[in-house]
């Protein structure tokens, strides 16, 4: 049996929503239900059309939009599709994610039957006044019925988005969030520092707003509280913004971190193979169109260097609390590792490069100065 | 043809920068037939890009012009001269070569302060001064009390100014038959020793160095051996002409002409403005013309490359430029901060900001420009003395004796209603006032004693500013004066920048420390750990600030689909790095250092 995150994933994406939230800048449209049969048939036909990889799969990641948005038929049969294309290793991690009013009994169930072990839910935030600033529009009592209605059709792999350092929040109120995802029981906990993206509604309002601007010193808190709180529960940070109870990491994800390989289908996905990057089309419909036509729905593509390699290595792998192999991220400035060391940021024990929880908060000014 | 004394007339234009000395210039070119309207571009003497497009001239240029009247054909030779306070020798030498001056002003603006210096200029080098009012078909002209300020300084009758628009061309004719008129032959013995005036010398890739020069007596003809009286350079004429406006090359130039020639000479530097030219030899003059000066720096400024790899490339573009222009000296320096890079010499703000404008257009190096300081003469307590042309190189407070800064005097003219606000600046600038007249009712005349360093920064747009852009500054530098001077240092992290270093007067010291401290402390952005900001007179530290280390610098989510886009942005921030400046362990990107060192006082 491989290790999570060693075998190669496939990532599908979803670019339908019911409403667009505030903060996103993911590909994802919430007018165009019109299109969502026409884009189903094309993501199974792109499946289906993929005849490139003999590989054993390990995992597989239906992100979005919401694609739990979609019917659950249609959901089904994209999952189908999949399993008849290519193959899987026995013990292969299914996600789906889900925002918490899709989650409709009869969602779960079409899940769990199409072989889904593990969701994740959108929850953000169980503060409605900051689910208003964020410009989401869910009840957060919705989130323990989907957790509910989930468990009862007997997916057992859950976890739970967060968004933390939203202006608004206060210490307690952010312990509170926790405190009720605690409470949910859920094995998985991701838990994002609100992140200002260019070309965003949220970008817009901060803009005219700068109080809605979030704080670097308040996020750091919140940050230090989440891995207080969290740790005294038995979950561990294993990724900067992943927390998982033991043995439930996201192995899609750490495929991701580890440098591994994943296959891409759908509007906008990204895939990585070996040392190809290539990205689809974000649009839909044109997606759809050049499918249709037995077009690869290529965006672009890229053959990385090896220095390239190493900078992508360094910006996944040390986000890792198990860290990188120094020889993957090699050649470091001595001085400069020896700084980063000396100054309690980083350690650089047998071959491996990890972050000390002190490093964790400013990992993007070590990565840079090690790039 | 040859021209016999008596029908020669050399004359300049005196003119404030935008009253029209160009486009009268343009209009002489077409009424005296050398360049028709199809050849006709605007400033066509002006042969500089920088020249054109802020319409200034920088170097001088003589043009001969042929006009005929109904009493034969004159010779004119207009030398147009530089028109700004950083270039006040060169016109000195440009107005030695003429007889005669028109003063252009602006009939609507009125008299400027750099006018007025010049027009003193020409009336110290004896010139017949013919005023002319231009611009006079603004609807805002106002020609008879302009004449009537004229009047005040020059004396004369109002009704006898010339009135003329150089934009349509109207007047311009009466402006050179007044020329013929009033401006006075040249005269000179052409069998004396050869003497000959440079008042300007520019590098041309193809030639060499170009000499323009008034013949004062003698002769110069091609295939003379020539000797500069200054410099010593000795060479043979090859090519001797005139501009006419085109270069045409002449056999022979004789006493009261104007012209150029061409001698294998290298840099301007061997034919330096003000220097004569005499024959080698036994027909060389005994002594050369009165009023030679070398070019004297007074303004400094540390000029490094922003890519340490582009330091050879600024060393060769600083020799290209000083062959071009023997005012501008450098050599080389290190700075901590900076790297290494050249500390630079120049006569005025205005020539560092051509030079820096020539560095970037011309030669495409990106540069940090310290900010500008003037020289210190320091005198040691072991009784030694030092030129200090860099702050950071001021010596320990406990060595020094005393420190001379140089001053200015400065002329100001303004319209009265702003007198009290001009008062007020040059009192905060350490300024004594030596003179205030009332040229009219409305325009006044200030002149104040200032230290250099005082107007080296800012000082002329404060000027500008306070006086809603109507008061005008020359200045001519003076005796330098004793004063209570401090180095004041920056400390980052407790280690000097010496690119910070500033010379000031003790009761702005901690004004001056405070304030970088301020700027600094919003530049630099928050580092891994805390990062004092100190300011200091030799140990005392007189101000303080931190920058609080950054808490947090994480991307929230990085996941399958950004690492293409966050892979490019780390190539990117690698590449960013390089052109981080370090000092101990803090970094500074580059634009921080540029803006910290730009920005003006508050």
């Amino acid at each position: 049996m491989s290790l999570p995150g060693d075998a190669p994933g496939v990532y599908v994406h979803i670019p339908f929503c019911l409403k667009r939230c505030d903060y996103c800048d993911f590909t994802t449209f919430a007018d165009r239900d019109e299109a969502i049969p026409g884009y189903v048939d094309a993501l199974c036909r792109h499946i289906e059309g993929d005849d490139s990889s003999a590989a054993l799969f390990g995992s597989v990641f239906v992100g979005g939009g919401t694609p739990t948005y979609l019917p659950p038929a249609d959901l089904t049969s994209i999952i189908e599709t999949l399993k008849v294309n290519f193959s899987f290793t026995r013990d292969a991690e299914w996600t789906v994610e889900a925002n918490p009013e899709t989650v409709t009994a009869e969602m779960a169930e079409a899940l769990a039957g199409a072989g889904v072990n593990r969701v994740s839910l959108g929850a953000q935030s169980f503060d409605e006044r900051i689910l208003t600033t964020l410009g989401r529009w869910h009840d957060p009592a919705s989130v323990k019925t989907a957790v509910d209605r989930l468990r009862q059709a007997g997916i057992r792999g859950l976890s739970l988005d967060l968004i933390y350092g939203t202006p608004g929040e206060t210490d307690a109120s952010w312990r509170r969030s926790l405190d009720r995802t605690l409470e949910l029981g859920v094995d998985h906990l991701s838990a994002y520092a609100l992140t200002v993206e260019p070309n965003t509604p949220y970008a817009a309002r901060v803009r005219a707003q700068p109080a809605l601007a979030p704080d670097d010193d308040v996020q750091a808190s919140r940050m230090a509280i989440a891995d207080t709180v969290l740790s005294a529960h038995d979950m561990t940070r294993y990724e900067i913004s992943n927390w998982a109870a033991p043995g439930h990491q996201c192995a899609h994800n750490l495929t991701y971190w580890r440098g591994g390989d994943w296959l891409a289908f759908g509007a906008g996905a990204h895939g990585c193979w070996g040392d190809r990057r290539y990205w689809m089309v974000r649009d839909p419909a044109r997606y759809a169109r050049m499918v249709a036509d037995g077009a690869e729905p290529l965006a672009g593509q890229e053959v990385i260097s090896t220095e390239q390699r190493r900078l992508e290595r360094l910006m996944m792998g040390l986000r890792l609390t198990e860290g990188v192999d120094r020889s993957d991220i090699e050649p470091l400035d001595d001085a400069v590792l020896d700084r980063l060391t000396d100054g309690g940021l980083l350690q650089d024990d047998d071959g491996r490069v990890t972050l000390t929880p002190a490093g964790r908060p400013v990992a993007g000014a070590v990565i840079r100065q090690l790039a | 043809m040859a021209y016999s004394l008596h029908r020669i007339r050399n004359f300049a234009i005196i003119a404030h920068v935008d009253h029209g000395k160009s486009t009268l210039a343009d209009r002489m070119l077409q009424v005296t037939e050398l360049v028709d309207a199809r050849q006709m571009r605007d400033q066509y003497l002006d042969k500089m890009d920088i020249e054109r497009e802020r319409g200034i001239t920088i170097k001088a240029q003589a043009v001969r012009m042929p006009f005929k009247t109904p009493q034969g054909e004159y010779l004119l030779n207009l030398i147009d001269t530089p028109g700004h306070v950083d270039f006040s020798y060169e016109v000195s030498r440009a107005m030695n070569a003429c007889e005669g001056a028109i003063l252009l002003v602006d009939a609507a603006q009125g008299m400027e302060a750099q006018t007025i210096a010049n027009l003193y200029l020409a009336v110290d080098a004896g010139l017949e001064v013919i005023p002319v009012l231009n611009k006079i078909d603004l609807p805002a002209a106002r020609p008879e009390a302009v004449a009537e300020e004229i009047c005040a300084l020059l004396g004369g009758d109002p009704g006898d100014i010339l009135q003329v628009s150089a934009k349509t061309g109207v007047g311009v004719p009466q402006v050179l038959d007044r020329i013929v008129e009033r401006v006075p032959p040249p005269g000179g013995d052409p069998d004396a020793p050869t003497r000959a005036l440079i008042f300007d010398s520019i590098f041309d890739a193809y030639r060499g160095v170009i000499v323009y020069a008034r013949v004062m007596q003698g002769r110069l003809r091609p295939g003379d051996r020539i000797r500069m009286m200054a410099t010593g350079f000795e060479g043979v004429i090859d090519e001797l002409g005139v501009t006419s406006p085109e270069a045409i090359p002449i056999d022979e130039l004789g006493p009261g002409e104007v012209g150029y020639l061409t001698a294998a000479i290298k840099g301007v530097g061997e034919a330096k403005v003000g220097d004569t030219i005499t024959l080698a030899g036994k027909h060389a003059a005994p002594a050369p013309l009165p009023g030679y000066r070398e070019p004297t720096p007074m303004v400094f400024s540390g000029l490094y490359p922003v890519d340490s790899a582009d330091f050879p490339d600024l060393r060769d573009a600083l020799d290209k430029l000083q062959l071009n222009d023997a005012s501008f000296t450098f050599e080389p320096e290190t700075s901590v901060a900076l790297g290494f890079g050249f500390r630079a010499g120049f006569l005025g703000l205005l020539h560092m900001e051509i030079i820096g404008e020539r560095l970037d257009r011309e030669f495409n190096i990106p540069l940090v420009t310290t900010a500008p300081n003037v020289a210190y003469g320091v005198e040691l307590q072991d009784g030694s003395r030092q030129r200090v042309s860099n702050p950071a190189d001021l010596p320990d407070p406990s060595r020094i004796e005393a420190i001379n800064e140089p001053t200015v005097d400065a002329m100001i003219y303004t319209p009265s209603e702003y007198v009290g606000a001009v008062m007020q600046l040059c009192e905060k600038r350490r300024g004594t006032m030596l003179k205030m007249d009332y040229l009219t009712e409305e325009r006044v005349e200030l002149r104040y004693n200032l230290p250099l360093a005082e107007i080296v920064f800012d000082f002329f747009d404060r000027l500008k500013s306070s006086t809603r852009g109507y008061a005008s500054l020359d200045y001519d530098p003076a005796e330098s004066q004793t004063a209570d001077l401090v180095k004041v240092d920056v400390l980052l992290n407790g280690e000097a920048v010496d690119a910070f270093s500033s010379i000031v007067h003790r009761d702005k010291a901690y004004e001056y420390g405070k304030s970088m401290v301020g700027k600094l402390k919003e530049l630099i952005p928050r580092q891994m750990f805390d990062v004092p900001i100190q300011a200091a007179i030799g140990s005392k530290i007189i101000s303080r600030e931190t920058v609080k280390a950054r808490r947090k610098d994480v991307l929230a989510k990085c996941y399958g689909g950004d690492v293409s886009r966050k892979r490019k942005l780390l190539e990117k921030q690698k590449e960013g790095k390089k052109k981080m400046k370090s000092v101990g362990t803090v970094e500074i990107p580059q634009e921080a250092f540029v803006a910290a060192l730009s920005l003006g006082e508050d």
